[in-house]
């Protein structure tokens, strides 16, 4: 019978696990290279320090990979890291108490007349020449755009689009019902078009 | 035809590229709505640009400081497999011509076994008869050279109260040399032994 190790990149997530879970440290390595990017781009693009990001996403492997032996295969591999990952930024943006501000109203409001009344607009200050400058192209200007979302509509804008996630599965990964999930993404598009839409018109 | 401007929950189901016989009615009513059409465009370079964002790179010694920190638990009888696996791989030879001679050595010296088990088995008396003298003599000899040692060491009265203690005697001086020969050994051991991470090996 072959050794399963010889073609541990061909292998399926759930594969994978089992040999980490016999204690193979290729199979670890192997999860750490798949999953390395997509953790470590959500996590920076939660907390926007390199080097924040990178204690975060080695402390997101470090927890996942020592109760590997606890891992359900019932849920997908990377929702499980995503969770992990989406807390410990949650966790770090808290301590910091860096502020962010929804112009969509407050997280209670569900109907029209609560959100107009709990929403306000924000004096944006003239860039200058070389935040202009920066912000000409439309990735970066997209980047800043998203640094400014609340958090919670950063996880579920970045699962959905940079990481292609569905609603239902970001709702699993984040402990949400689905409502809010599409209430989140709907909201955090508005922000991000604000911004982009200043952006076009500059 | 919807004759209404889309709702904000229709917009979004555009974006997500969902489809259904509900989603024709909406796309009908862009194509005649310039107002929807422009917030259907807005949205899409909105999804268009974070789409296209880099996934990015962490430290080349990432995986590194991962694993530093990582317990690699491995099931003892995982690590026994592995071991066996280890070196039944490297007595196997390399080309081929070479396995063909190992694995004809192989039967040919379980052949001569297999032979010698049945002669053995036929023989059974002579095997007994043989083993019952050379025993004798071994523990003659064994006795003969310890005497010899231990008088060497203890004078020879010693030999004399040796003989007189009896087997349990001689048990307990047997035992308490092991015990003190295995502590030397852990001492040894504990004091080469090299600072480090290692495998660690225990039941499942």
């Amino acid at each position: 019978m072959p050794d399963p190790l010889f073609d541990l990149p061909n292998l399926p997530d759930a594969d994978v696990v089992v040999l980490a879970q016999q204690g193979r440290e290729a199979a670890y390595r192997e999860l750490i290279r798949r999953y390395e990017r997509p953790v470590f781009s959500l996590v920076y693009r939660m907390v926007r320090d390199r080097e924040t990001a990178e204690e975060l996403a080695q402390d997101t492997f470090v927890k996942a990979l020592n109760n590997i032996d606890r891992y359900s295969p019932e849920f997908k591999l990377s929702s499980w890291l995503f969770k992990i990952a989406n807390n410990l930024a949650i966790d770090q943006l808290r301590k910091a108490r860096l502020p962010t501000v929804s112009l969509s109203g407050a997280p209670g409001a569900a109907t029209a007349a609560e959100i107009e009344a709990t929403s306000f607009e924000v004096a944006t200050h003239e860039p200058s020449a070389l935040q202009a400058l920066e912000a000409r192209e439309i990735g970066s200007a997209i980047e800043q755009a998203i640094a400014k979302l609340r958090p919670e509509y950063r996880s579920c804008i970045i699962m959905r689009h940079v990481e292609g996630r569905s609603y239902e599965e970001i709702a699993t990964t984040l402990d949400l019902p689905l409502g809010t999930v599409k209430t989140y993404i709907h909201r955090a598009r508005n922000e991000l078009r604000t911004a982009l839409e200043g952006v076009d018109d500059g | 035809m919807t004759y209404r401007h889309l709702l904000p929950d229709e917009i979004d189901e555009l974006l997500d590229g969902q489809v259904g016989f509900g989603v024709a009615p909406l796309e009908a009513h862009i194509r005649e709505c310039a107002a929807c059409r422009a917030e259907i465009e807005a949205g899409r370079r909105v999804v268009e640009a974070i789409e296209h964002l880099p996934r990015l790179s962490a430290s080349p010694l990432f995986a590194e400081r991962v694993m530093a920190k990582v317990d690699v638990y491995e099931p003892w009888h995982v690590a026994a497999r592995d071991a066996v696996s280890t070196w039944v791989t490297r007595l196997t030879p390399r080309s081929r011509p070479m396995r063909v001679a190992a694995g004809a050595a192989g039967l040919s010296i379980a052949a001569v076994l297999s032979v010698a088990c049945i002669w053995l088995g036929s023989h059974l008396d002579a095997v007994f008869f043989v083993g019952t003298i050379v025993r004798a003599r071994l523990r003659d000899t064994l006795v003969e050279q310890a005497g010899a040692a231990v008088s060497a060491i203890f004078g020879p009265q010693s030999v004399g109260a040796l003989r007189a203690g009896g087997p349990a005697l001689l048990f307990a001086i047997l035992a308490t040399i092991a015990v003190l020969i295995v502590a030397a050994g852990l001492a040894v051991r504990l004091a080469v032994a090299a600072p480090g991470r290692t495998r660690r090996s225990g039941t499942s």
